[in-house]
C-alpha cells in the first residue's frame, strides 16, 4: 500500500499534471517516497519536454536503478534526432538486463519502473517489438500496461490493446490508471461515441483533488473528436490560459478552430503560431510532409495554357 | 414499513378520544382527567384546552368545514366548542343521555351530530335547533361507537351486546319529523335497524365504514378484527384478523390504501393487509395500553390515544425518491418510476417498480445515471434492498417496462451511482461498502472509517458517509477521509448544478459546505427540515414543515413563504420553485427572489445587480435596512431611506456629508445641527462646520474656527456682528483674535474697564488714546504715577496665514463617490442595464439577429434559383476501388510482442469514400488528385493547395495521454456514432452551408460594387465546393446550383471587369463595351443584381445615344419590379427610346435568340452553335478553346470528358 503522499503525487503524474507534481516537495532522503517521488518529478519533466531539468534533479551519485533509468531516458529524449541515440538505447538495454539478473539491491517496484522506462524509450524509437518484450505480456504493473496499451494503439491494434485492458481489470481493481487506460481505448475505437473517454475526463475534470490543464486539453480533444467543436473550444482556450505554450492543446486549437464556424483568420494565427513555436510537433511535421506529397503528386497532371483570346 | 414514524408525542393523561381536525395541523384528544386538549401536532404545542366536563371525556370530534369541536364525557353530557381563538367557548350542551357518552361524530353535510351511550342507545341531535331529533333503540348493552357512514345515510354502531348494526336513517332528510323534544316514540319510525352483524364472541368496542367500499371493520374484546362486507339487502362477515392478545380497542381503514390499523390494550398498535387479512407489521409500547386511534381524513396521519398520552404516526415516508438531471426530473409515484420535464411538464412514467421490494413500502431513495440512461432505486424493506434498472428510451406506447424483467438486485441500505459505470453499496449491519460494476460484480469494497448509516454522492470518486455525529467526505480510490464535519445525522445531500457547494440537510440543521468541505457554514432551524434544492445563483432554498426558506452561504437565511402542507423541492429556476407534494405530484411554486437576489450582490459587492434591483424592485421597508446597517452598509441602506431623521442618522454614521446637509437643513433643529458641526469638524470639512455654527449661532465657536482657519475677513466680519449685537465679551474676544488692539481698548472702554483700557493703550504705546482715557476717566496721568510702567507688550497677534485655508476643506477620501451615489445621483434610473442574471430569469437576451445585412436577407428569400436543368450526370459510378475491400479478419494473436500494426483509420477513410474531400482528410492526396480529375476534369491543383492541407490539418489531432510516449495520432470522424472500421469517414471539414454563406458575401462585394472582390470570393466559393463532402442527394442537389449560381455571377463580374478595362484602355471602342454590358444582362443573377445589371446596361446605351437599346433594358428593368426611383428613370428611357427608336452604334447582340456566353472571349454563342463546357462548372466556350485550361478558375481543362459525382450514399 502506498503512502496517500505519494499516491497523490502519482495521481497527478497519470492525470497529466506534470506542473504540481514538479512543485511538489521532495521527501525526506530516508523515506521510502523518496526515490519514487523523486522518480515522478524527473519524468514529469521529460513529459513537458525538460529533460534537462530531469538529469539535474536525480543526485549524481545515485546506485539506483529505476533513478538510472530515468537519467538515460532523460538523456535519451535529450538527444533525440542526434547520432547518440542509438548509445542510450544501449544503456537502457543494459539496465533492462540487469534488473532481470538475481539483483538484490532493486525492489520490484524499482524493477517495474525499469521497465516502463525502458519500454517507453524504446516505444518512442520505434522499436515496438523490443518495447513490448521490456514491459513484458503478463505484467501485473499498470503504468507498463498503460504503455503496452498505447503501443498497441498507436499501430492500430486497439482489438490487442482492449485485451491487454480486459486482462488486467482482473488483477487492478477499479484503479484510477485503469479508467485512465479504458479511455485511452475509446480514443481510438470512438465506441459509443467516446462517451467513455468523454465522461472520464468529465469526470476527473470534478475531481477535488487536482486540477492540471492537461484534463482539460484531453477533454478538448475529446470533444472535437464527438464533432462538439464550440465545447471543444472553450476547454481548449481554458487549458491555453492555464498552459500559454502547450504544443498539444494548441494543435488541437488549430484544428478545432478549422473545423468550427470560426473566423479562418484566427485558425491561421494559431497555425502560424504553431508553426514557429513548436516545429517539431508531428501535427507540423504531418502536414508539411503532405506538402511536398501535394506537390509531387500535382506534378503528374498536364497544366494546359489557359484559354485567352489571341 | 419496517418503522412507524412518529411525528409528535405529548405526555398527559389517558387519552379516550381522539379527533384530527380536517384542514388544519390541529389534533383534539380527551383526556379521562376531564380534560380536552387541543394541540398543534405540526408544531408541537398545545393550541388550547376545553376544561368543563366533569369527570372523563372520552368522545371528540371536528366539525368538517366549520370551526366547532364536539365532545362527549361521563357527565352524560355533549358539548360543542367555538374553537376559534378570539371566540373561544362552549357554544351550547346537549342533555338527554343518561350514562356515559362514548363517541360523537359531526354529519359530513347535515348540521346533525350523532352520539352513543351507556345508556345503550344512538341518538342524533340537530345542533342548530340543538335538539334530539333520533333516538336508536335495539343494543341490549353499552353502546361503544357509531358513525355515519361518509356518504350514505347510513349508520354503524358497536355494542357490548357483542353486535355491530347498521342503522338506516334516510327517513330523517324527510321532512323535519321531530318538532318538539319529548314525544319519543316518533323517533323510531325514521330510523330503523339495517343490518345486525353478529359473530364477536364478546362486546364490540369499534365499528367503522370504509370510506369509499361496502365494507366494515369492527374491534373487539375477543380479541379479533372482523371485516364485514354488506350490500343492498344484507350484510355478512368477511374474516376475522387475529393477533392481538388482548382486547381489541380500535380498528380502522387505511384512507389510502388497502390496510386496516388496530390498537389494543396488548400495547400494540397492528397493520394488517385488508386483502390478504395478514398481519403486515407491529409496534409495541412497553407500559401504555392503546385505548383509541384516528385517522386524518385526507392525509397519511394517525394518532393513537394511550394510557400516558398520544402518538400521532405515519405509515410510510412521504417523502418521494427522486433525482434531478438538468431540468428533467426522476420521481417515484405509486411504484412507478415518472419523469417530469420541467420545461415543458410533461410527465412519463418510466418504468414500474411493483414487484421490488415490499408491495406496502414505496422506493425510498432513487439515483439516477445520465450516462447510462440508468436508475438505482432502494427500498429499505427486507433490511435494505435495490435495484438498478436501464430506463426504456423514450416512452413507448403501451405497457410501460417492469423493473424485475432486466433490474439487478442485492441487499444494502443506500445505493447511489458514484461515476458513470460504478455505484456504491452501503451494507449497514456490516458496515462494508461495496463498489459494483452495471453487471453488478463487486469491484471493490470499502470499509468506512466510521460507523456509516447513509452514503451520498461526494464528487467525483468520493462519498459523503453520514454518521451520527458527523459526516466523512471519503475518497474511494485511495481509501481515506478528506475531510470531516462535525453534524448531526445527514439525511439528505444536495449538490448545486456546478458541484462546487453541497448542502448537507440533517433534521434540524444544514451544513453548507464547498466542495472539499474545507469551508461550510450552518444553519439552524427549530422546524423540521424537509428538503433542498439551489439556485442557480448559489443560493440554497429549503423547505421546512411550513415554510420556504433560503440560505446564503455564509449561513444568512430568511422566508420565502409559507407553506399550508410540506412539499419537497426539486429544482429552483428563476422565480419558480419546483417541487413534489406529499403525494408525489408535482407542483410549481412561483416567487419572488429579490431579497436574497439583493442579499447575494450585497455579499459578492455585485453594486450592478443591487443596482439594478434597488430600481427596478420594491425592496423596501425596515428589515432591509436593518439588514444594511447591520451588516455595515449604511452607505447603501441611505439609498432607501426616504425618513429625513433616519436619513441624517445614516448620512452621520456612514459620513455623507452632502446627505447630512441636506437633510439638516430639512429637519432645522439645533442638536442636528451641533451633531453635523462635531461630524464636519472630525473630517476637517470646516465650511459645514461654519454653516453649523452660524445655523445655532454659535458666534464663539465661530470665531475661533475664523481664528483657526485664517480667515481675518470673516473675523473682522464677526466683530462688526459682535458690535451689533452689543455683546462686549464677544467684541473682545473678536478683537483679540483680530489682532485689532484699538478695538480692543475701545471695547474696554466702552464697558468702562478703564485701568484695563489705559494700560492696554499705555503698553501699546497708543499714548494718545491712553490720554483720553485718563480723561474719560476723569484723571490726569499724575493720578496714576504709582501704575509701574510695564515694559512695551508684544503686541499678541494672530499667526501669520502661511497658505489660506479658508477656502480649503481637509481633504478626504472621497467616501462619498460610491457606486450608488454616482448611479443614484445622475438619476439615470431607467439607464440601469439589467445584469446578466444566471438564473435564467433575465429576460432572455434579445434575439440576436444574425448579423446579415439587408441585402444578404434578400439572398435568403430568393436561394432557390432556378435549378440547373442540364442533365449534370451526379449518378453514381462503380469505382474501382470500392469493391476493392479486404475484411482484414486477423487470425487470433497473443498477445505481447510480435505484433503486427493494424490498418490505418486514414487507409479506411480513403477505402470507405469515393469523395475526392474525404481523400484529401485521410491525406491520400494523390489519390484525391485522380478522383478529381477522373470526376470533375480538374488538371491544375496548385490552386487547391492550401484547400488541401487545411481539410487535412483539421482532420487529425494529437493527445498524449501517457507521458513521454508519442502522442497518440486521433483522427476525426465524421460521425462520432460510427465506429464500425468499414464505415468510418472522416469528418466533414467544409461544410456545404459555410459555402453557402460564402456565397452570399460574394453577393454582397458584388451589390457594393468591389467587383475584384467578388471575383476573388466566386472563385474562392467554386475552388472550395470542390472539397465539400455531400451526404444525400438533397445536398447534391444544392451544391449543383451553388456551382451553377457561383459560376453565373463569376462570369457576369468578369463581364463587368472587362467592359470597365475596355472603357478605360480603349474608351474609342464604345461598341465592345456596350456588347459587354448587353451580355452582363444575361447572365442567370438573382433580381436585385440583375436589377443592377439591367440600370449599368441602360445607363451605358443611352450615353452612347443607343436609345432603343436603352428602352429594352428599362422595359426589363421595369419587369423586375425596382423600387420607384428606378422606375421613373426606366419610364424616362422608354418614353425616349419611343421618341427616337434608333441606335447609334450598331452591337452583335441579338436578344430575342437564347445564347450562352463564351467564358473565354465573352461572345455569345448562339442556341445551336457548337460549343465546349467546363466539365466542372458547364461553363461553355466557343469550339477552339477545347482542351486549354478554363479561364475562370484556372484548374479544368475544357471539353475535357468528367464523370461527374459519385453519390456513395
Amino acid at each position: 500500500m502506498t503512502s496517500s503522499e505519494l499516491y497523490h503525487t502519482k495521481q497527478q503524474f497519470i492525470l497529466g499534471a506534470y506542473q504540481s507534481v514538479i512543485n511538489l516537495a521532495l521527501p525526506d532522503p530516508s523515506s521510502s517516497d523518496y526515490i519514487p517521488t523523486l522518480l515522478y518529478q524527473a519524468r514529469s519533466h521529460i513529459a513537458l519536454h525538460n529533460p534537462k531539468a530531469a538529469i539535474d534533479i536525480i543526485p549524481e551519485d545515485n546506485a539506483n536503478v529505476a533513478l538510472k533509468a530515468v537519467v538515460a531516458l532523460a538523456r535519451y529524449i535529450d538527444a533525440a534526432g542526434s547520432s547518440e541515440t542509438d548509445n542510450l538505447l544501449e544503456e537502457m538495454r543494459d539496465l533492462s538486463v540487469e534488473i532481470e539478473g538475481d539483483d538484490a539491491e532493486s525492489t520490484e517496484s524499482d524493477k517495474a519502473y525499469v521497465r516502463v522506462l525502458a519500454g517507453t524509450a524504446f516505444a518512442c524509437a520505434g522499436e515496438v517489438e523490443e518495447a513490448l518484450e521490456t514491459l513484458g505480456a503478463d505484467t501485473e504493473d499498470l503504468e507498463a500496461v498503460a504503455v503496452i496499451v498505447q503501443i498497441y494503439l498507436s499501430i492500430n491494434r486497439p482489438d490487442l490493446a482492449k485485451k491487454e485492458y480486459e486482462r488486467s481489470k482482473r488483477w487492478a481493481e477499479d484503479d484510477l490508471l485503469l479508467q485512465l487506460i479504458e479511455s485511452n481505448i475509446g480514443l481510438i475505437t470512438g465506441k459509443d461515441g467516446y462517451s467513455n473517454t468523454n465522461s472520464f475526463y468529465t469526470e476527473q475534470l470534478g475531481n477535488p483533488s487536482l486540477t492540471s490543464p492537461h484534463i482539460l486539453t484531453a477533454r478538448g480533444v475529446t470533444r472535437i473528436l464527438r464533432n462538439e467543436i464550440p465545447e471543444a473550444k472553450s476547454d481548449l482556450e481554458e487549458s491555453l490560459q492555464q498552459q500559454k505554450n502547450d504544443a498539444e492543446t494548441l494543435a488541437a486549437y488549430v484544428v478545432a478552430t478549422g473545423l468550427g464556424p470560426a473566423k479562418k483568420d484566427e485558425s491561421e494565427e494559431s497555425w502560424t503560431r504553431l508553426l514557429n513555436e513548436h516545429s517539431t510537433h508531428p501535427l507540423v511535421v504531418e502536414v508539411s510532409g503532405k506538402a511536398d506529397l501535394f506537390d509531387e503528386a500535382a506534378s503528374k497532371f498536364v497544366v494546359p495554357p489557359v484559354a485567352t483570346v489571341a | 414499513m419496517s418503522v412507524m414514524l412518529t411525528k409528535f408525542e405529548s405526555k398527559s393523561n389517558r387519552v379516550k378520544g381522539l379527533a384530527f381536525h380536517p384542514t388544519q395541523p390541529l389534533l383534539a384528544a380527551a383526556l379521562h382527567n376531564g380534560s380536552v386538549q387541543l394541540w398543534n401536532y405540526r408544531m408541537g404545542v398545545l393550541v388550547d384546552r376545553f376544561e368543563e366536563h366533569e369527570g372523563p371525556v372520552r368522545a371528540v370530534h371536528f366539525h368538517p368545514s366549520r370551526a366547532l369541536l364536539v365532545t362527549g364525557g361521563d357527565d352524560y353530557k355533549i358539548k360543542v366548542w367555538d374553537i376559534r381563538p378570539q371566540t373561544r367557548r362552549c357554544l351550547f350542551t346537549l342533555h338527554g343521555h343518561l350514562d356515559y357518552v362514548r363517541t360523537v361524530q359531526f354529519h359530513h353535510e347535515m348540521p346533525w351530530i350523532i352520539s352513543t351511550s351507556d345508556d345503550q342507545t344512538i341518538r342524533i341531535w340537530n345542533s342548530t335547533s340543538r335538539n334530539c331529533i333520533a333516538v336508536l333503540t335495539g343494543h341490549s348493552h353499552y353502546v361503544m361507537s357509531g358513525f355515519f357512514h361518509p356518504k350514505d345515510d347510513l349508520v354503524v354502531s358497536a355494542s357490548m351486546d357483542q353486535t355491530v348494526r347498521v342503522w338506516d336513517i334516510s327517513g330523517l332528510r324527510k321532512g323535519s319529523p321531530n318538532t318538539g323534544p319529548g314525544n319519543f316514540e316518533t323517533f323510531d319510525t325514521f330510523s330503523t335497524v339495517k343490518y345486525v352483524l353478529e359473530g364477536h364472541d364478546r362486546g364490540v368496542n369499534y365499528a367503522a365504514f370504509h370510506p369509499t367500499l361496502p365494507l366494515i371493520v369492527s374491534a373487539a374484546d375477543d380479541r379479533t378484527i372482523k371485516i364485514w362486507r354488506m350490500s343492498e339487502t344484507k350484510a355478512w362477515e368477511v374474516d376475522s384478523c387475529r393477533g392481538h392478545f388482548n382486547n381489541v380497542s380500535s380498528a380502522l381503514f387505511h384512507p389510502k390504501h388497502e390496510l386496516i390499523v388496530s390498537c389494543g390494550e396488548d400495547k400494540t398498535i397492528r397493520v394488517w393487509d385488508l386483502a390478504k387479512r395478514t398481519a403486515i407489521q407491529t409496534f409495541r409500547r412497553e407500559q401504555d395500553r392503546f385505548w383509541v386511534l384516528a385517522a386524518h381524513p385526507n392525509l397519511n396521519l394517525f394518532a393513537a390515544g394511550h394510557d400516558s398520552g398520544l402518538i400521532v404516526f405515519k405509515l410510510e415516508r412521504e417523502r418521494p425518491a427522486f433525482a434531478v438531471h438538468q431540468d428533467t426530473l426522476f420521481y417515484v409515484r405509486d411504484k412507478y418510476v415518472r419523469s417530469y420535464d420541467i420545461n415543458s411538464a410533461s410527465d412519463i412514467g418510466l418504468l414500474s417498480v411493483r414487484k421490488f421490494g415490499s408491495p406496502y413500502m414505496p422506493p425510498r431513495t432513487l439515483s439516477y445515471n445520465p450516462a447510462e440512461r440508468a436508475v438505482l432505486v432502494t427500498v429499505s424493506s427486507d433490511n435494505g434492498l435495490y435495484e438498478l434498472t436501464s430506463l426504456p428510451q423514450g416512452s413507448q406506447g403501451g405497457e410501460v417496462k417492469d423493473s424485475s424483467v432486466d433490474g439487478k438486485k442485492g441487499t444494502g441500505h443506500s445505493a447511489i451511482f458514484v461515476a458513470r459505470n460504478r455505484f456504491a453499496i452501503l451494507n449497514k449491519a456490516s458496515q462494508l461498502i461495496e463498489v459494483r460494476d452495471l453487471s453488478n460484480s463487486v469491484v471493490k469494497s470499502i470499509k468506512p472509517p466510521v460507523q456509516t448509516n447513509e452514503i451520498f454522492y461526494g464528487g467525483t470518486a468520493c462519498l459523503i458517509l453520514s454518521s451520527t455525529s458527523s459526516v466523512v467526505l471519503y475518497d474511494i480510490q485511495q481509501q481515506k477521509t478528506i475531510a470531516d464535519i462535525n453534524s448531526p445525522p445527514v439525511k439528505y445531500v444536495v449538490w448545486n448544478s456546478d458541484g462546487s457547494l453541497v448542502a448537507l440537510m440533517s433534521k434540524h440543521t444544514i451544513t453548507i459546505a464547498n466542495r472539499t468541505f474545507s469551508e461550510h457554514s450552518l444553519i439552524h432551524e427549530t422546524i423540521r427540515i424537509k428538503s433542498g434544492a439551489w439556485d442557480d445563483a448559489g443560493v440554497f432554498l429549503y423547505s421546512t414543515l411550513n415554510h420556504v426558506k433560503y440560505g446564503l452561504s455564509q449561513g444568512d437565511h430568511g422566508v420565502i413563504c409559507t407553506l399550508d402542507n410540506p412539499v419537497y423541492l426539486t429544482r429552483v429556476k428563476g422565480k419558480t420553485i419546483h417541487c413534489l407534494d406529499r403525494s408525489a405530484r408535482p407542483r410549481t411554486i412561483t416567487f419572488d427572489p429579490t431579497e436574497y437576489r439583493f442579499k447575494l450582490a450585497l455579499l459578492k459587492n455585485n453594486y450592478e445587480e443591487m443596482l439594478y434591483i434597488i430600481k427596478t424592485s420594491t425592496l423596501l421597508g425596515q428589515s432591509i435596512i436593518a439588514y444594511l446597517q447591520q451588516k455595515g452598509f449604511p452607505e447603501i441602506a441611505l439609498h432607501f431611506v426616504q425618513d429625513t431623521n433616519t436619513r441624517f442618522e445614516l448620512a452621520l454614521e456612514c459620513g455623507n456629508m452632502d446627505v447630512a446637509v441636506e437633510t439638516a437643513e430639512a429637519i432645522d433643529r439645533t442638536d442636528c445641527w451641533e451633531r453635523l458641526a462635531q461630524q464636519a469638524l472630525k473630517q476637517g470639512n470646516h465650511k459645514i462646520v461654519e454653516k453649523a455654527y452660524q445655523r445655532t449661532k454659535n458666534f464663539d465657536k465661530l470665531s475661533f474656527l475664523y481664528l483657526a482657519t485664517g480667515s481675518t475677513e470673516k473675523l473682522s466680519k464677526m466683530q462688526k456682528i459682535a458690535d451689533a449685537r452689543g455683546d462686549p465679551m464677544s467684541r473682545f474676544h473678536n478683537s483679540l483674535y483680530a489682532g485689532d488692539v484699538k478695538g480692543r481698548i475701545a471695547v474696554l472702554r466702552d464697558v468702562g474697564m478703564y485701568p484695563l483700557a489705559y494700560l492696554t493703550a499705555k503698553t501699546h504705546g497708543f499714548d494718545d488714546i491712553a490720554e483720553e482715557i485718563l480723561e474719560d476717566a476723569s484723571l490726569t496721568p499724575a493720578d496714576v504715577d504709582d501704575v509701574p510702567s510695564f515694559a512695551q507688550a508684544t503686541s499678541v497677534k494672530p499667526p501669520q496665514v502661511v497658505t489660506s485655508t479658508a477656502d480649503l476643506v481637509w481633504p478626504t477620501i472621497s467616501a462619498g463617490e460610491n457606486f450608488f451615489d454616482r448611479a443614484l445621483a445622475n438619476g439615470s434610473l431607467e439607464g440601469g442595464v439589467e445584469p446578466s442574471y444566471v438564473n435564467g430569469d433575465a429576460a432572455a437576451a434579445g434575439s440576436a439577429m444574425s448579423a446579415l445585412d439587408d441585402w444578404a436577407k434578400d439572398e435568403e428569400t430568393h436561394e432557390d434559383i432556378d435549378p440547373e436543368e442540364g442533365g449534370w450526370d451526379l449518378g453514381a459510378e462503380e469505382e474501382e476501388f470500392q469493391d476493392a475491400e479486404v475484411e482484414e479478419e486477423q487470425p487470433e494473436e497473443e498477445l505481447g510482442a510480435g505484433a503486427t500494426p493494424g490498418p490505418d483509420e486514414r487507409e479506411l477513410w480513403v477505402r470507405n469514400s469515393p469523395l475526392a474531400a474525404d481523400h484529401v482528410a485521410a491525406g491520400s492526396f494523390e489519390s484525391a488528385m485522380q478522383l478529381l480529375n477522373r470526376q470533375l476534369g480538374i488538371v491544375n491543383f496548385e490552386p487547391l493547395k492550401a484547400l488541401f492541407l487545411s481539410i487535412y490539418r483539421s482532420s487529425h489531432t494529437y493527445l498524449s495521454p501517457v507521458a513521454s510516449l508519442p502522442p497518440l495520432h486521433l483522427h476525426i470522424r465524421r460521425n462520432p456514432t460510427e465506429s464500425s472500421p468499414s464505415k468510418v469517414l472522416p469528418v466533414a471539414v467544409i461544410p456545404l452551408k459555410q459555402v453557402r454563406a460564402t456565397l452570399s458575401e460574394g453577393y454582397r462585394a458584388l451589390s457594393s460594387n468591389k467587383l475584384s472582390d467578388a471575383q476573388e470570393i466566386f472563385r474562392s466559393v467554386l475552388k472550395t465546393l470542390l472539397l465539400v463532402v455531400l451526404t444525400s442527394d438533397d445536398e447534391a442537389r444544392q451544391w449543383r446550383e451553388t456551382v451553377t449560381a457561383a459560376r453565373e455571377y463569376l462570369l457576369g463580374v468578369n463581364i463587368e471587369l472587362e467592359r470597365r478595362q475596355v472603357a478605360e484602355v480603349e474608351p474609342d471602342n464604345v461598341r465592345r463595351s456596350l456588347e459587354l454590358a448587353a451580355y452582363f444582362t444575361h447572365c442567370q443573377l438573382q433580381p436585385p443584381h440583375m436589377i443592377i445589371a439591367l440600370r449599368s446596361a441602360m445607363a451605358v446605351f443611352h450615353k452612347a445615344n443607343n436609345q432603343a437599346g436603352a428602352a429594352r433594358f428599362a422595359k426589363r428593368l421595369l419587369e423586375t419590379k425596382p423600387d420607384s426611383k428606378v422606375v421613373a428613370v426606366a419610364r424616362q428611357r422608354i418614353a425616349a427610346g419611343e421618341r427616337n427608336p434608333r441606335d447609334a452604334i450598331e452591337i452583335t447582340y441579338d436578344e430575342y435568340t437564347p445564347f450562352d456566353i463564351c467564358a473565354a472571349s465573352y461572345t455569345p454563342i448562339y442556341r445551336g452553335s457548337p460549343s465546349v463546357h467546363c466539365p466542372y462548372t458547364d461553363a461553355s466556350y466557343l469550339p477552339q478553346f477545347k482542351g486549354k485550361l478554363d479561364p475562370l478558375i484556372n484548374l479544368t481543362e475544357i471539353g475535357a470528358v468528367a464523370s461527374g459525382l459519385p453519390a456513395p450514399w
